[in-house]
């Protein structure tokens, strides 16, 4: 770990991390947490991280997801959420929230390169898997600063 | 067709220049959604649009364009299809400076091809400059095998003038 570290160092100078140089244990690590995350909330049927250009990162589902499509669609609508709370300056965006007949989705952001997508059931209520969704974002956007600091 | 004048797409690979012509020509401060790069892309450039570009132009008449630019990776596709209702006329640009740029104009030219029949494409080709790879001729010969009949230019992206000019060529074809 030393040694990624050290390496993450030398290369991560300036705001944007990148990501991509010490990807594989990242990878792995993310997709232990979207696995316990998917095993402690029942309501939870899918869990995606993304980059926030639109890259999959990692995925646990219960069923099939095409994660790649999902983790586009996904940053393109937090970056228009975005984009459009900037435009009436109002702060930053906590979540994008889509209601549906089958289920829910949040996005949010996890850290300043990443966002996290959570789909629930049709009987889902809001706010448990809302709770999970904020605590793993806030883990995961720790675990990235871990990882380069 | 001109009479319902609103809308007109900016297409093309990432890198070709879309953010930044929309930017160029605008009346007003662009909407953009453009967040830093990861991995191969990043080699390319900084940042890249994930959901659109948007803008609008006033014309001499006093009508108003709306500009909307497209994310270019394929992964952003189900984008291409929402950007494109309505629209009267896709621009195409293509960045010379790429591996193979002739073959990338083809694949847009495909991905666009139902909208395209409807409507009509201009192409702007962008850093002809830097790279000599492929000139217009090039281009025109692979229309030419396809049975297309485009209007190809040599622009700087970041040229208001040169933009406006694909656009007002846009607009004369649908006008005929």
């Amino acid at each position: 770990m030393d040694v990624i570290k050290e390496k993450i160092d030398k290369q991560t100078e300036g705001e944007n991390i990148d990501l991509e140089k010490y990807s594989k244990v990242l990878k792995r690590k993310l997709e232990r947490i979207l696995e316990q995350l998917i095993d402690e909330c029942d309501e939870i049927t899918a869990a995606l991280v993304s980059g926030i250009d639109g890259m999959a990162w990692a995925e646990q589902a219960k069923g099939n997801l095409d994660e790649n499509r999902f983790a586009a669609m996904s940053s393109a609508l937090l970056a228009l959420g975005d984009n459009l709370i900037k435009e009436i300056h109002k702060g930053k965006v906590k979540k994008v929230l889509i209601e549906s007949d089958g289920g829910n989705v949040f996005v949010v952001h996890a850290g300043s390169s990443l966002l996290l997508t959570i789909i629930t059931h049709e009987d889902a209520n809001i706010g448990m898997p809302l709770a999970h969704a904020n605590r793993v974002s806030e883990e995961i956007s720790v675990l990235v600063q871990q990882c380069v600091s | 067709m001109i009479e319902n004048l609103t809308k007109i797409v900016f297409t093309g690979p990432v890198g070709a220049g879309k953010t930044a012509a929309i930017s160029a020509i605008s009346d007003v401060p662009p909407v953009s959604t453009d967040v830093a790069c990861s991995g191969d892309e990043k080699k390319i450039k900084k940042t890249t649009t994930v959901a659109m570009d948007y803008s609008y132009i006033k014309l001499d008449d006093g009508r108003v364009v709306h500009l909307y630019g497209t994310p270019g990776q394929e992964r952003f596709n189900f984008m291409w299809e929402m950007l494109t209702r309505n629209g009267i006329g896709l621009v195409l640009l293509v960045n010379n400076d790429n591996p193979d740029p002739v073959g990338q104009m083809e694949f847009y030219l495909d991905a666009f091809d139902s909208f395209i029949k409807e409507t009509g494409v201009v192409i702007g080709i962008t850093r002809m400059g830097i790279s000599d790879q492929a000139g217009i001729m090039d281009y025109q010969l692979k229309l030419m095998e396809r049975d297309q009949v485009v209007p190809v230019f040599e622009i700087d992206g970041r040229s208001s003038d040169d933009v406006r000019i694909l656009i007002q060529a846009l607009i004369a074809m649908l006008s005929v």
